[in-house]
């Protein structure tokens, strides 16, 4: 372990930083609030020479994952960020070039989806591309943003995986938040991620090969699906593999998940990215009242961590699994995960409470952990728990006033 | 922890002066925090950024609803309902204006700290009110326990790619002002035992006000956007030949005709931006500095 900078960075910059240090050679890019800022800084370092390679603006989020999907079949390291709309755009092509199984590193900033359109964030962006075959990291601190993206690389570019990896980061909470991040400098970076020498067949001119295939039958189609599936499941191997030698070089462990005041904790709150913060938060101040509580954080997100998950959360009375999403129609997107993934342990929790909180960016306090915990104790408290209440509903109630009354005016 | 609410406009350096604050605690040796929040509005439009300094991890995300301390740049902010820069603070809460008026003049409520910092950027930057340097400058004092050296080596690591003369008078006014407030004590917190909140389950409404439909266009009017304005525009109808030229260029469409043809300002809207006083080939269009408190 060498000297490591330690900076104020923004979760926007940290990720900037992580694609630098990873030194990428194609960035395609289009810009959304909140993510900008990455895109904007990475421009800055592709002008200035700080990076060697190239930076193209693209004219949609759809045509930038396509030339990143092709970037990457040519063999080189590829980065690139999008958010909420903006992802959604590009979802065609995210499907598309998962299935070509070329590796690069995408940041998402969650931002909440229209209608209404918001800033704000929520996890309904990065939830809807959970099944496009993409390895899924979510991060919780600005340091954690930029250590993923350099994992990012060392398993996307797994010859057992060559898949993309989404890191992913909330919107304010953390694209605009600065802390002290640790930097490493160039050349240990280098050591934990070499230079990128693709391990498969690439584009050359020399060399004619076609990647985008079509095929008839169901067969051929189920075979190469098989394929995309384990790949995906290798890459939790890959991440533990990644997480360990992070550790040798950085000083820093990450597992799939992370146990917080978890080993004699009564209640259990489930969480992931940067609201966790706050869990933790709570976790402390109800223990501090004796109340026996603790938290998992979900870090790793594709391939399903459901071993790792299952073990940390068997043997705890009461767990509730906090949505920062909604799937109309059927409650948090995460809650049924985690619930199967308990279904077949003797010892799995007594009651395991479905909560919906934090959408478009409302704000989560003790308060509302300490409704989670009456809610757990209630016997008949129904499924899911929605974090909504008076305040919000009279608020709600005064704009309502303003756009439907001709007299709001007068 | 101390948490710091910092209270401007777009283009006042409210999110830079967090950013200085947060920097120079970290320099100090303490954990930061900075965070800034405000729309999709721009320049004039009320801004709120946060500082958290501490000797702990900082388990606390996005804004500050309990601050132990509030820096208002803009003392026209006081009374403003969407800003509400007092919303949240305790009779221990220390809160600072910039402003000449005196305490008292200023809150009936709350003991307030005053001091002009508006005329020593104008002094000091070059007739520029932008007060990232001046109001971390007034934060960093106030808490006592960071070092002068660590702000100034903070303001000149935020503003990068400002004229060596900029910077310089930035540093000056840091040190100026650092000099010139006093630490306060910040009273420890107590922490009080969690309740619950009492949370309803949403009721179905009918789509008319379960969706997000705007029966009533042309709402916005009840927006006051003028309360973005930092300077005000005034016609000189002693000389305005009504050639309504600022009448045409307004982009707000906030001047109107009277009924004599002259050009008249709506200063509930108007939001400052001065091109009319830029566009009236006489100069008849004077610009005034905003200050006081709106009721």
């Amino acid at each position: 372990m060498k000297t490591q900078k330690k900076t104020m960075l923004t979760g926007n910059k940290a990720a900037a930083w992580g694609a630098r240090m990873a030194g990428v050679e194609y960035v395609p890019a289009f810009p959304i609030t909140p993510q900008t800022e990455i895109v904007e800084t990475l421009a800055k370092w592709f002008a200035d020479g700080t990076l060697q390679g190239k930076f193209t603006n693209m004219d949609s989020e759809h045509s930038m994952f396509m030339a990143a999907g092709s970037a990457g079949a040519t063999g080189v390291r590829v980065f690139t960020a999008s958010s909420s709309q903006g992802i959604l755009h590009g979802m065609e092509s995210l499907y598309t070039i998962t299935g070509w199984r070329t590796p690069m590193v995408i940041v998402n900033v969650s931002r909440a989806l229209a209608t209404p359109i918001t800033l704000e964030p929520d996890h309904n962006d990065v939830m809807s591309t959970r099944d496009c075959g993409l390895i899924q990291l979510h991060a919780e601190t600005c340091q954690e943003v930029f250590d993923f993206v350099l994992m990012g690389y060392r398993i996307a570019e797994d010859p057992d995986v060559c898949l993309p990896v989404l890191v992913n980061l909330d919107g304010f909470y953390l694209s605009f938040t600065r802390e002290p991040v640790l930097i490493p400098d160039e050349e240990e970076a280098r050591n934990f991620l070499p230079l990128y020498k693709a391990m498969q067949p690439v584009f050359q001119a020399s060399r004619p090969m076609a990647r985008a295939s079509a095929v008839f039958g169901g067969a051929t189609y189920t075979s190469f699906k098989l394929q995309q599936d384990m790949a995906c499941r290798n890459a939790e191997k890959c991440f533990n593999q990644a997480a360990q030698d992070f550790e040798k070089y950085f000083g820093r462990f990450y597992g799939p998940v992370e146990a917080f005041h978890l080993d004699d904790a009564e209640y259990v709150f489930v969480m992931s990215n940067s609201f966790a913060t706050k869990g933790k938060s709570a976790v402390l101040k109800l223990r501090q009242q004796g109340i026996k509580a603790g938290l998992l954080k979900l870090r790793l997100f594709r391939p399903f961590p459901g071993e790792a998950i299952a073990s940390a959360l068997a043997g705890h009375a009461k767990v509730a699994v906090i949505d920062q999403n909604l799937a109309p129609g059927m409650g948090g997107i995460t809650y049924p995960e985690i619930v199967t993934s308990l279904y077949s342990r003797e010892d799995r929790p007594e009651k395991i409470l479905s909560v919906i909180g934090g959408l478009g960016g409302k704000d989560m306090d003790d308060q509302d952990f300490m409704a989670i915990i009456e809610h757990l104790d209630k016997p008949d408290s129904g499924t899911p728990l929605y974090l909504y209440d008076e305040k919000d509903v009279s608020s709600f109630n005064r704009l309502q006033q303003i756009a439907k009354l001709k007299e709001a005016l007068s | 922890m101390w948490r710091i609410r910092m209270h401007g406009r777009g283009g006042q350096g409210i999110k830079t002066a967090s950013q200085i604050l947060g920097s120079a605690g970290f320099y100090s040796g303490f954990q930061a925090q900075d965070f800034p929040l405000y729309g999709a509005e721009r320049r004039g439009a009320p801004v709120i950024a946060f500082t958290r300094i501490s000797k702990d991890a900082i388990l606390e995300r996005g804004p500050i609803s309990s601050p132990d301390i509030i820096l208002i740049g803009d003392e026209t902010l006081l009374n403003d309902p969407q800003s509400a820069p007092l919303c949240g603070a305790e009779p221990t809460t220390i809160i600072f204006v910039n402003s000449n008026h005196r305490p008292k003049e200023l809150s009936q409520k709350f003991e307030v700290i005053t001091a002009n910092l508006t005329d020593l950027c104008l002094q000091r930057l070059n007739g520029r009110t932008i007060y990232s340097s001046a109001l971390s400058a007034v934060g960093a004092r106030l808490l006592g326990t960071i070092e002068l050296e660590d702000l100034l080596q903070a303001v000149e690591d935020e503003l990068p790619g400002v004229s060596s003369q900029m910077l310089k008078g930035n540093l000056d006014l840091a040190r100026e002002v650092f000099e010139m407030v006093q630490p306060v004590a910040i009273p420890q917190r107590v922490e009080k035992a969690l309740t619950a909140k009492p949370l309803v389950f949403p009721q179905h409404l009918p789509v008319v006000d379960g969706a997000p439909i705007i029966l009533d266009p042309g709402n916005m009017a009840l927006r006051k956007t003028g309360n973005w304005r930092v300077e005000r525009p005034e016609i000189d109808y002693d000389h305005c030949n009504k050639c309504l030229i600022c009448y045409a260029r307004c982009p707000d469409g906030v001047i109107s005709l009277a009924p004599d043809g002259r050009p008249e300002i709506d200063y509930d809207h108007c939001k400052g931006c001065l091109i009319c006083a830029q566009e009236c080939p006489g100069h008849f269009i004077k610009t005034v500095r905003e200050t006081g408190i709106f009721p």
